[in-house]
């Protein structure tokens, strides 16, 4: 349970990291808030030579309006996107998700940067940044790039990066959106988590977009459940008839001591049924 | 118990009153050989009724139902084996040492073999001696732990801190008070039957404002000049206390549980919990250990769970699987408390740490079980894992 050896250094801007982690040469990895890091290296999963710090990168922290949009730094951890009065009162989805993460102990130190660069199957942000429809934005020696969520999320821990930053999430904020998550009781990751966004306009679900985490090897969208809810007044029929056969199919489900593929899939209506009901209740 | 109150159509908590061992039957010897030293279960039945407002409580739990709401109630009884306990089923010796030693500036130091580990004995401890020579909780030290200190000791284990090393504190206190009262009473020229320890004093009984101050008797008690008659310098000695029988404290448990019909997935609604360890020394204490022990009982019912894979690897090897009970997993605890002592001991003490896991588990468990009564349950595994509650529920349902 203890690391290999390794060097550490703290970065000082974006660049200066990007440098350090090109002059590394593949041997080194981002530290950020290190929950999910410093775990895998402590079971030697990870056996990096080069630590390279990036979490007292000024650039990288804070929630801010950027336009008809919201932007949150990478290094922004999860307590400050569960307490940002503003996310409460402009897309409360994000602050929910945020307070759902593991524990105090995490939620102070694990980032929104790291957590999506990591891309655990069972991680909260990823199906909410879907329902956003949210941009994740990168920076490289090459230039920087704007990836959509829907985009990123690629496989098991794998993800639409190539030696380069993650510097920020954008997303245009939306009061009718909820998170509704099974917890897995030891972690506090979603054994299954559903992100919901809606646009209600004259009591007609306009569009919809359903993350789901947890449930299979990455986060993914449900277009099932977003085409059967659009066009349709909302309500407790609709609802249920859209989610009957969510997640239906998903083919790669998960299966672990916490829950059985079976007991996933049961569970992934029944959590779009509660996310979808509290996104509504906020339109 | 559960099971044949439901065949018979009775109140799970009166089935049990039938059964109960009576007050007048202890000494009681069980079929298994164990010599129950005192009780009276129906006592800890009825505050705990009472508690609960258990009425009330299965009219709450009855109209939920009828909302269509899986809520159960589950009570357990126990009784437990505590104050270990004669050296005759104690291969290491069931006596406990202590050795306590009132220093030239009257401030006491006492050893204990029954060494804490978080449980708050050096201030249990600490407390008996303050009370028993009238001087400050902080004059008071308690040594443990180190063996170039504590020269002899078996151990805290088995609920048996209070109740065997306890009392070894309190006797070698009593032996040292006695010998103390000898230098008071040649100082105060009185009779040493005659002394009382208190406010930090010791004079003579009816008149507070002749005495001497407990240091200057304990500095006497080292340079004393002259040397009273029979007796020879200091104020330090040792006991060792071995009960002749083990305590077996008793309890009752009552929890109201609701499973999530769609998931499974359990919620704590109340616990209430009636734990009799004898005579308390400090409830606060007490209190808190019932609540670890109920928050381990909480942890070992619903999300503890060791699993192996078919080759022998150990799965739940990290935090990250293996479910430790948070803040987060309580409901509020209901603890009201119920005093029978036992003979077994000076103190009357019985123990208490092990209580709340024991009452807890069960009563989740059963409560559990209520709460699915409508789908043919009867009995269920621990732990109440969210997939294998929601299994029984299709099940039913199908």
């Amino acid at each position: 349970m203890i690391s290999s050896a390794f060097e550490y250094s703290r970065a000082t801007s974006v660049d200066d990291a990007l440098a350090k982690l090109q002059a590394a040469n593949g041997d080194a990895k981002l530290l950020a808030g290190g929950h999910s890091l410093i775990p895998v290296m402590k079971f030697r999963l990870s056996e990096p030579k080069m630590l390279i710090d990036i979490s007292r990168i000024p650039e990288l922290s804070g929630i801010r309006k950027k336009g008809d949009k919201i932007e949150i730094g990478a290094g922004t951890v999860h307590h400050e996107v569960a307490t940002s009065s503003l996310l409460q009162q402009a897309c409360p989805m994000m602050a929910e998700t945020a307070a759902t993460i593991g524990d105090p102990q995490v939620r102070n130190r694990g980032t929104l940067g790291g957590s999506i660069a990591h891309a655990d199957p069972s991680a909260d942000y990823p199906a909410a940044l879907l329902a956003l429809d949210a941009e994740i934005h990168v920076k490289g020696l090459n230039g920087a790039r704007v990836i959509k969520a829907r985009d990123f999320f690629q496989g098991l821990f794998t993800v639409d990066l190539a030696d380069e930053i993650i510097v920020a999430v954008q997303f245009a904020p939306l009061k009718a959106a909820a998170y509704a998550k099974l917890y897995q009781r030891a972690s506090h990751f979603a054994i299954v988590g559903v992100a919901a966004a809606l646009d209600v306009s004259k009591g007609v679900i306009t569009s919809a977009r359903i993350g789901v985490t947890g449930a299979s090897s990455h986060a993914t969208r449900l277009p099932d459940v977003e085409d059967a809810l659009t066009g349709k007044a909302p309500s407790e029929k609709t609802i249920a008839t859209a989610v009957r056969t969510a997640g239906a199919a998903l083919e790669d489900l998960n299966s672990d001591i916490h829950a059985s593929k079976e007991y996933r899939r049961a569970m992934i209506p029944v959590f779009a049924e509660r996310a979808i009901t509290a996104a509504l209740a906020r339109a | 118990m559960d099971m044949l109150a439901r065949e018979l159509k009775m109140d799970p908590a009166e089935l049990r009153r039938k059964n109960f061992i009576q007050p007048n039957e202890f000494p009681f010897t069980t079929e298994v050989g164990a010599i129950y030293d005192s009780g009276d279960y129906e006592n800890a039945l009825d505050v705990a009724l009472k508690a609960a407002q258990w009425d009330k409580l299965k009219a709450e739990r009855d109209a939920a139902r009828a909302e269509g709401r899986l809520v159960g109630i589950g009570l357990s009884m126990y009784v437990e084996v505590c104050g270990i306990g004669p050296s005759s089923s104690l291969p290491t010796g069931g006596w406990e040492h202590s050795q306590v030693t009132i220093e030239r500036d009257g401030r006491i130091s006492a050893t204990t073999g029954a060494s804490p580990h978080g449980q708050g004995n050096e201030t249990t401890f600490a407390q008996m001696l303050a009370d028993q020579f009238g001087i400050p909780l902080e004059h008071i030290t308690i040594l443990h732990g180190d063996t170039g200190i504590v020269k002899q000791g078996i151990g805290t284990f088995g609920s048996r801190s209070q109740a065997v090393g306890g009392v070894a504190l309190q006797m070698a206190g009593t032996k040292v008070k006695t010998k103390m009262a000898k230098f008071a009473a040649a100082m105060l020229e009185a009779h040493e039957d005659d002394l009382v320890f208190e406010n930090g004093m010791i004079s003579v009984k009816g008149s507070p404002t002749s005495g001497k101050s407990f240091a200057t008797v304990a500095s006497f008690a080292y340079i004393p000049v002259p040397l009273p008659e029979g007796l020879e310098p200091g104020l330090s000695d040792e006991a060792f206390f071995e009960p002749s029988n083990n305590t077996y404290p008793f309890g009752c448990h009552i929890t109201m549980l609701e499973i999530d019909r769609k998931t499974g997935e359990p919620t704590l609604l109340r616990m209430i919990a009636v734990d009799d360890a004898g005579n308390l020394i400090n409830p606060l204490i007490v209190e808190g250990q019932i609540h670890g022990g109920l928050a381990q009982g909480i942890g070992q019912a619903m999300i503890e769970e060791v699993v192996y894979d078919e080759h022998g690897q150990l799965l739940t090897g990290s935090f990250m699987d293996y479910a430790i009970p948070r803040a987060i997993d309580f409901p509020r605890f209901e603890l009201t408390s119920a005093v029978t002592p036992t003979p077994v001991n000076p103190l009357g003490a019985k123990g208490v740490g092990e209580a709340g896991t024991l009452g807890s588990t069960p009563s989740i468990v059963a409560a559990a079980v209520d709460a699915l009564s409508e789908f043919g349950v009867k009995h269920i595994d621990m732990m109440l894992r969210p997939e294998k509650l929601w299994r029984i529920i299709q099940g039913g349902q199908s």
